[in-house]
C-alpha cells in the first residue's frame, strides 16, 4: 500500500513539475502561433525569450518587485519582436535571417549588459521568484488538486492565455482577418485589410507572451540569470508551434509532452544511475525531434509563411 | 555609381557599428580609450596577433563554406556547430581506436571520417527535409544540444583518458597532428586545408554541373524540377557537403588546436559560421573574407578583455547588428543616400 502511495506521488509531482516546465514553451509559442498565422515566422522566438528573462530579472533584482519584473520581461520581449518586425516589414529582409542576427544580438546583448552589472562574481545573484497560489477547495482534490490548483500565477495566466487565444483566432472576424493574411496577403490586402498593421499587432503579442515565457524562467523556474539561460527553450517552442498546428490547445498539449520529457530529465539526473549528467540534458532535444517526426505529412503552414510582403510586387 | 554607393553604405554601416560598441563600452562604465587602444594592438599589435586571427579564421572558413554551400541551394543549415562536434569526434574515434598508421595516411583517414560523420550529421535533417518537409531550421539546431551533449558523454566514458579524472580523451599521436606554419605561434595547417578546401568549393559551385544543378535548386525549385533536376537529390548532397566541410572544421580544431577532444573546443564557430556565409555571400571568396574580418574582431575583442576587462559577448551584439544593417542597407539608409545627392 505504501508502495502504491510513493508511486502516485512520485507521478503526481512529476506531472505537476511537467506543468511548470511547460509554461514558457506555451507562452512562448501562443506569440508565435499570432505571428506565424499572419505570415510571419520568427526564428528570434530564442532571442525573444532570452532578451525577456534577462530584463524581468534586471528588474525584479534592482526593484525586488515581482510585477516590475513582469512588466520588464514583456518590453524585452517586445525590443527583439519590433526590431524583428522592423526590419522584415520595412526593409523586406528574409525572416530567418532576421531571427538568427537578432538571436545572436539578443544573446551578446544580456551576457554584456549582465556580465557588466555584475562582473565576476563568485555568488549567483538572486533575485525574489513567485509563490504558488493555492485555490481553496479546488486544491484539495486529491491528486488533482495538487498538480492543477496548486501552482503559481504564471501557470493560471497560462491556461487563461489559451482560452483567450482559441477565441480570437477561432470566434472572432479579427482571428479570421489574420488567418487570411498569413495565407494570401495580396488577397487580403485587396479587400481592404491592412497586412502591416495586422502584422505589427501580431508581433507585438509575440514579443510580450515570448518575454513573458523567458520571464517565468527567471522569475518562477529559477530565481537567477547566467549567460544562454534558455539554452534552445525558444527553438523548442519553434517546435512545440508546429506540432500543436498554431491551434491554443495544441501548444498547450505539444508543450507538456515536451515539458514532461524536461521533467523527467531532472528526475532522472538525481536518480543516481552513475551515467553522465548529459545522457538526460540532451533528452528534452531528442524527444523534440521525435516529436517533430510525429508532424510529418500533416503540414497546416500558412501559404505566405516566412515570405515578405511588398505592395507593389506581384 | 553602384560602387559608390556601395562603398558609402559599408561606412554607414561601419561607423553605427563603432558607435554601438562605444555606447555600450561607455553605459557598461569601462574606458573607451583604452578598449579603442587594446583592440587594435591585439590585431595588428603583433605577429601573435595576426596568427590568432588565422587560427580563428580556419574553422570559421571551413564551417563557413559548409553553410554557404547548403544555403545556396535553400537549405538553412543551422548546425554546423553540431556537425563540428560530430567531425571532432570522428578524429577522437580514428586516435583512440585505430591502430598506428603512417603519418600521411592516418591524417587522410581522419579527415575523410571527420567530413563523414560531419556530413551525416547534416544529411539526416537534409533526408528529411528533402523527403518530408520537416524544418531544418529546428532539426540542424536540435542536431547542435544533442552533437555536444554526446561530446560530454564521450568524454566520460568510451573516449576517457583513464590517467586523468578529468573528463577529455588521451591525447592524439603526432601522426594525427597538423604541422606548424609560423612558430612560435599557434599557426597551423588546418589553414592550408580551409584555403584548398574554398578552390574547391569554387571550382564545384561554380565551374561544374553539380554545383549548378546545386544552386538552381536554392535559386527555384520548381524551375529545377521542371528541367529534370531533382530537388530531394540536390538537398541532400547539399547537406553532405555542407555537414561535412563543418566536420573538417572540427578536424582541423583537434588535429592543429587541441590535440584531444575534450567539452568546449568551438566558442561557437558553427553559429559564426552562419554569419560568415551571410556576409560572404555565399561566394568563397567572400566567405574567406568575412571569416578573416569576424575572426580580428574577436581577435581585438579578446584583447579588449584582458586590458579593458570587456566582456568579450559584446562581438555577438555587433555582428548580429552588423548583419542587420548589411541586409537592411538599401532601405534604412536611402535617405541618409539621398540627402548625400548618391544614387
Amino acid at each position: 500500500m505504501a508502495e502504491a502511495g510513493t508511486v502516485l506521488y512520485y507521478i503526481v509531482t512529476l506531472f505537476a513539475a511537467s506543468i511548470r516546465m511547460a509554461v514558457p514553451l506555451t507562452l512562448a509559442g501562443l506569440g508565435e502561433s499570432f505571428s506565424e498565422r499572419s505570415g510571419v515566422l520568427n526564428i528570434g522566438l530564442e532571442g525573444i525569450m532570452l532578451s525577456g528573462a534577462f530584463f524581468s530579472f534586471m528588474a525584479a533584482y534592482i526593484t525586488q518587485s515581482i510585477i516590475v519584473g513582469v512588466i520588464f520581461g514583456c518590453f524585452g520581449g517586445l525590443l527583439i519582436s519590433m526590431i524583428h518586425a522592423y526590419m522584415s516589414f520595412k526593409c523586406y529582409v528574409d525572416q530567418v535571417i532576421v531571427g538568427i542576427a537578432l538571436n545572436f544580438f539578443s544573446l551578446g546583448l544580456t551576457s554584456f549588459l549582465f556580465m557588466a552589472y555584475f562582473g565576476r562574481t563568485t555568488t549567483v545573484p538572486q533575485c525574489p521568484v513567485v509563490k504558488p497560489i493555492r485555490i481553496p477547495l479546488l486544491s484539495d482534490i486529491p491528486i488533482v488538486g495538487d498538480v492543477l490548483f496548486n501552482q503559481d500565477i504564471f501557470v493560471y495566466f497560462m491556461i487563461f492565455a489559451c482560452f483567450v487565444s482559441y477565441i480570437i483566432l477561432y470566434k472572432t472576424v479579427w482571428g479570421t482577418n489574420i488567418d487570411a493574411i498569413g495565407e494570401h496577403p495580396k488577397a487580403a490586402d485587396t479587400v481592404g485589410l491592412n497586412v502591416k498593421k495586422t502584422r505589427y499587432i501580431t508581433a507585438i503579442i509575440n514579443g510580450c507572451l515570448g518575454g513573458l515565457g523567458g520571464a517565468y524562467l527567471t522569475l518562477a523556474l529559477l530565481g537567477f540569470f547566467m549567460e544562454n539561460i534558455t539554452s534552445g527553450k525558444g527553438f523548442i517552442a519553434l517546435v512545440v508551434v508546429i506540432l500543436g498546428r498554431r491551434h491554443p490547445f495544441g501548444v498547450l498539449f505539444a508543450a507538456l509532452l515536451v515539458g514532461a520529457a524536461e521533467a523527467l530529465q531532472y528526475r532522472l539526473q538525481t536518480l543516481g544511475s552513475g551515467l553522465p549528467s548529459q545522457v538526460f540534458i540532451m533528452l528534452p532535444y531528442v524527444v523534440t525531434v521525435i516529436v517533430l517526426l510525429f508532424s510529418i505529412g500533416k503540414s497546416s503552414d500558412p501559404a505566405a509563411l516566412g515570405i515578405s510582403y511588398k505592395r507593389s510586387s506581384r | 555609381m553602384k560602387y559608390t554607393k556601395e562603398l558609402v553604405s559599408t561606412l554607414i554601416i561601419i561607423l553605427i557599428t563603432f558607435l554601438l560598441a562605444a555606447v555600450l563600452i561607455i553605459v557598461a562604465k569601462y574606458d573607451p580609450g583604452m578598449a579603442l587602444q587594446s583592440f587594435f594592438y591585439g590585431i595588428f599589435g603583433s605577429l601573435h596577433g595576426f596568427a590568432e586571427i588565422m587560427v580563428r579564421a580556419t574553422p570559421l572558413i571551413l564551417a563557413g563554406l559548409g553553410v554557404s554551400v547548403a544555403f545556396s541551394t535553400g537549405f538553412f543549415n543551422i548546425g554546423a556547430e553540431g556537425q563540428l562536434y560530430m567531425g571532432a569526434i570522428a578524429i577522437t574515434f580514428v586516435g583512440v581506436f585505430l591502430p598506428p598508421m603512417p603519418p600521411m595516411l592516418h591524417i587522410a583517414v581522419a579527415i575523410l571520417a571527420g567530413f563523414l560523420l560531419g556530413g551525416i550529421w547534416a544529411v539526416i535533417p537534409g533526408f528529411l527535409k528533402a523527403k518530408y518537409g520537416v524544418s531544418e531550421i529546428i532539426t540542424t539546431i536540435m542536431f547542435n544540444y544533442i552533437a555536444i551533449n554526446i561530446v560530454g558523454v564521450l568524454v566520460r566514458t568510451v573516449l576517457k583518458n583513464t590517467e586523468s579524472a578529468l573528463p577529455y580523451s588521451p591525447v592524439m599521436p603526432k601522426s594525427l597532428s597538423f604541422p606548424l606554419l609560423l612558430y612560435p605561434t599557434r599557426l597551423h595547417g588546418g589553414l592550408i586545408l580551409a584555403l584548398a578546401c574554398a578552390v574547391l568549393i569554387y571550382i564545384i559551385m561554380k565551374k561544374t554541373t553539380i554545383g549548378y544543378e546545386l544552386r538552381v535548386v536554392g535559386f527555384n525549385k520548381r524551375a529545377g524540377t521542371c528541367s529534370g533536376i531533382s530537388v530531394y537529390k540536390n538537398i541532400v548532397l547539399a547537406s553532405l557537403i555542407s555537414g561535412g566541410l563543418a566536420g573538417l572544421a572540427g578536424v582541423s580544431e583537434i588535429a592543429g588546436v587541441h590535440h584531444r577532444l575534450l567539452e568546449g573546443i568551438s566558442p561557437g564557430y558553427g553559429y559564426i559560421a552562419i554569419i560568415v556565409a551571410l556576409m560572404g555571400r555565399n561566394h568563397p571568396v567572400g566567405v574567406i573574407i568575412s571569416a578573416i574580418g569576424l575572426s580580428a574582431l574577436q581577435v581585438g575583442a579578446n584583447s579588449m578583455q584582458r586590458q579593458a576587462g570587456i566582456p568579450t559577448s559584446i562581438t555577438s551584439v555587433l555582428m548580429g547588428v552588423i548583419v542587420l544593417l548589411a541586409l537592411g542597407k538599401n532601405i534604412m539608409f536611402s535617405g541618409i543616400l539621398k540627402k548625400m545627392r548618391i544614387k
